[in-house]
């Protein structure tokens, strides 16, 4: 058999794959794009007319949505930093021969094994301003005030980020450490021998070798970030007010609630205008970075 | 190489399913718009002697209706009812992608909004053979174009609970005018008790708090009679209109009676705090009478209305209630309308009631006794004031109220003002008008 004989029937294999990519990720795309520059809505599902960009200009002036893009920024961003600088402390410091590190790893990596909605059930709970909330009754117990973590506008969008942070924080912590162990340990001998200290070492060896595992939990923790919707609706459900709403819920209320789906489908087009800058904005600062190591 | 061939088999077959499957959903949508009076008696059922499971959704925890399911399953041991509880803010979402997926549960509950909205997508089955059992007052809330698309339920009210031992401890009695409520709250605080538990975090109780006491103050004046109508269609804004009551209602916020910390506390929560005696009313409905004498069986609890400036019979919050609607592709058509048929009996309707005890029912010939735990409303019931203002306000009301009720999370947070809560629920109704033209 020649090579291209060879290959083509190799590319046959990839056919199955490459179908359900165009029927569940191009065609919806394809559709949701079409959909944006209609009038489909719950009350018109036929017969739909064509009209151009009023939809995506309708989005300036919906302050839900404005709403939704700003939080999530915020969110996505706050995820990012503390995600990754939280997991590489983490990581470092169980990759140390401790007696405990295999108990502390199962400890930190515990949270992301369950669904956000437990997450938020749980947090609901614990964070809550009444008699049922642990940490308000702990505060309250040694003199403090309670604090309104859920129901303060100014705070709840961080309260959220607090949960998330102690949910994902471990799963981060597992990926920097898979690449810790990659990390040859001559390295470190020959830097200690030339007389770096710890945090020289750290900086030096540890930080850049890590720039692989910092590109996967950066972009999938802005990306998540982005798209962040279940545990904002089993902690807040968007409030106070529009306090905690994100493009996520807000896109879910304009388009089901609502049932304006072709509004709902350019904010979506907007949204993945949105992603795809934001995370190829990412991956080249990364890149960067990765580059000024080598 | 018999790989390759059975690349070469596979990929056609693979072809056919996909092009099969997106002609289903086509057709399916098609058929759904095209024929929305597809009839439920048409639909395949199960072979007689095999048990049938149909899912029945709705928006209230499993203990509302309890009593129902156990009636069903007495009467009707051929069929299993899967009952599936979604949160009420969540509810219509769900349903809403169930149905528009194909994947719907059989039995709907739905409340008037939804019903016109899912029969005009024909998504609901003709139940019009079981309508001569229900008055018209129940059937015309549930009917599109002649057509009965949803079993009319128990009416649902919203008034206050309080708890009767803490009234009588410090000596006092539910009032008679709004002012009267903010002394009761302010007597309450200073003997040290929470005047009210409130749920805050759902846009809801806020929502119909104030609504409660602009029906006193102004829809209840014959020139507003059609104020509701008018609004729904655009004709007219809260602002200008709402703001005298608004600005009383908010009274509570500013005297310190509804608080802040109330914004991080849900429905569940609140509940608790009554059930348990930590406050001292709760602003809730018959449902969740069960739940609180299960916390708390030894309570002593009553309910006031809403009340106004003027001493009268009150308002509560209220209007026809659940509405049960078939799915019009149920697989178990036949199923599904034998617990329709069921509950359209006074024994169905009776079992309803037990756990959903103080509304009424629209059954022909069927009345039940009021619960002693409302005997403070029955002169409102006389008069006949129950009333939901956005009844009247069109298909997008629950997004209006939904956005009035955050707005007034903000006022309760201290960042907005009276004038603006109205404001921003008059740019969302014109916003939602000016979509649906």
């Amino acid at each position: 058999m020649n090579r291209t004989a060879r290959e083509f029937q190799y590319g046959l294999f990839l056919i199955p794959a490459f179908l359900f990519y165009v029927l569940f990720c191009v065609y919806p795309f394809a559709t949701m794009f079409y959909y944006s520059l209609t009038d489909y809505s719950i009350a018109k599902q036929t017969g739909l007319h064509f009209v151009g960009f009023r939809n995506f200009s309708e989005i300036a002036h919906y302050d839900l949505l404005l709403a939704g893009i700003k939080n999530s920024l915020i969110y996505a961003v706050l995820m990012t930093v503390f995600q990754t600088a939280l997991g590489i402390l983490l990581a470092v410091a169980l990759d140390k021969k401790l007696k405990t590190r295999n108990v502390l790893r199962s400890v930190f990596f515990l949270p992301a094994v369950f669904s956000p909605l437990v997450i938020g059930f749980l947090w609901n709970y614990l964070l809550s301003t009444s008699d049922a909330g642990l940490i308000n009754r702990a505060l309250t117990s040694i003199g403090l005030d309670k604090v309104n973590f859920l129901g303060d506008s100014d705070l709840a969008l961080y309260a959220v980020v607090f949960t998330q942070l102690w949910q994902w924080t471990g799963w981060a912590m597992v990926i920097f450490l898979a690449n810790l162990q990659s990390i040859s340990k001559d390295y470190y001998e020959a830097a200690a021998i030339d007389g770096a200290t710890s945090s020289q070492q750290f900086w030096r060896i540890t930080l850049p070798l890590l720039q692989p595992s910092v590109s996967v939990v950066s972009v999938t923790a802005m990306i998540g970030g982005l798209k962040v919707f279940d545990i904002v609706m089993s902690l807040t459900g968007g409030g106070p007010g529009n306090a905690t709403q994100t493009i996520m819920t807000a896109y879910i209320k304009t388009s089901f609630d609502e049932g304006f789906y072709s509004f709902g489908a350019a904010y979506g087009v907007v949204f993945f205008g949105a992603v795809l800058v934001l995370t190829m904005l990412l991956m080249q600062l990364l890149k960067k970075w990765g580059g000024s190591n080598r | 190489m018999r790989q390759l061939k059975a690349i070469w088999l596979a990929l056609p077959v693979l072809a056919l399913a996909v092009t099969g499957c997106g002609s289903n959903g086509n057709n399916g949508n098609s058929n759904a718009a095209a024929s929305p009076d597809t009839s439920a008696s048409a639909s395949p059922s199960a072979p007689s002697g095999e048990k049938v499971k149909i899912r029945m959704a709705y928006w209230n925890k499993e203990t509302t209706v309890q009593s129902l399911l156990d009636l069903i399953k007495q009467k009707l041991p051929n069929i299993e009812i899967e009952y599936q509880f979604i949160e009420n803010a969540q509810y219509d979402n769900i349903i809403g992608t169930q149905l528009a997926a194909g994947s719907g549960p059989d039995i709907i509950s739905v409340g008037p909004p939804a019903a016109t909205q899912y029969n005009k997508l024909g998504y609901l089955a003709d139940l019009s053979s079981l309508a001569d059992r229900f008055s018209d007052a129940g059937t015309s809330v549930y009917s599109v174009d002649g057509k009965l698309v949803a079993l009319p339920g128990i009416s649902w009210f919203e008034g206050i609970y309080y708890n009767k031992e803490i009234f009588a401890k410090y000596g006092l009695k539910p009032p008679k005018t709004f002012e009267e409520e903010l002394q009761l709250h302010e007597d309450l605080k200073k003997n040290g008790v929470k005047p009210q538990a409130m749920g805050a975090k759902s846009f809801e109780p806020m929502m119909k708090s104030s609504m409660g006491l602009i029906m006193n103050e102004f829809l209840s004046q014959s020139a507003n009679k059609d104020f509701d109508a008018k609004y729904g269609k655009g004709e007219t804004t809260l602002e200008g209109n709402w703001n005298a009551g608004l600005e009383k209602w908010s009274e509570l916020i500013k005297r310190g009676y509804l608080t802040n910390d109330m914004l991080g506390i849900d429905y569940d929560q609140a509940l608790d705090e009554f059930a348990t005696g930590k406050a001292a009313m709760w602003e809730s409905g018959p449902w969740a009478l069960e739940a609180i004498k299960q916390k708390n069986p030894n309570i002593q609890l009553d309910m006031f209305p809403f009340y106004g400036s003027a001493e009268g019979p009150g308002w509560l919050i209220g209007g026809p209630g659940v509405g049960f609607a078939a799915n019009a592709h149920s697989k178990n058509a036949d199923a599904v309308m034998q617990v329709l048929d069921l509950i359209a009996t006074p024994e169905g309707q009776k079992a309803f009631w037990e756990n959903n005890q103080g509304g009424s029912s629209y059954l022909k010939g069927v009345s039940f006794d009021m619960p002693a735990e409302f005997d403070g409303v029955k002169e409102t019931f006389q008069a006949g004031n129950v009333y939901a203002p956005w009844n009247n306000w069109g298909g997008s009301a629950s997004s209006i109220i939904e956005d009035y009720g955050k707005a007034l999370q903000e006022l309760l947070g201290g960042k907005s003002d009276v004038s603006s809560v109205l404001k921003t629920t008059d740019k969302t109704t014109a916003r939602l008008l000016q979509l649906n033209k």
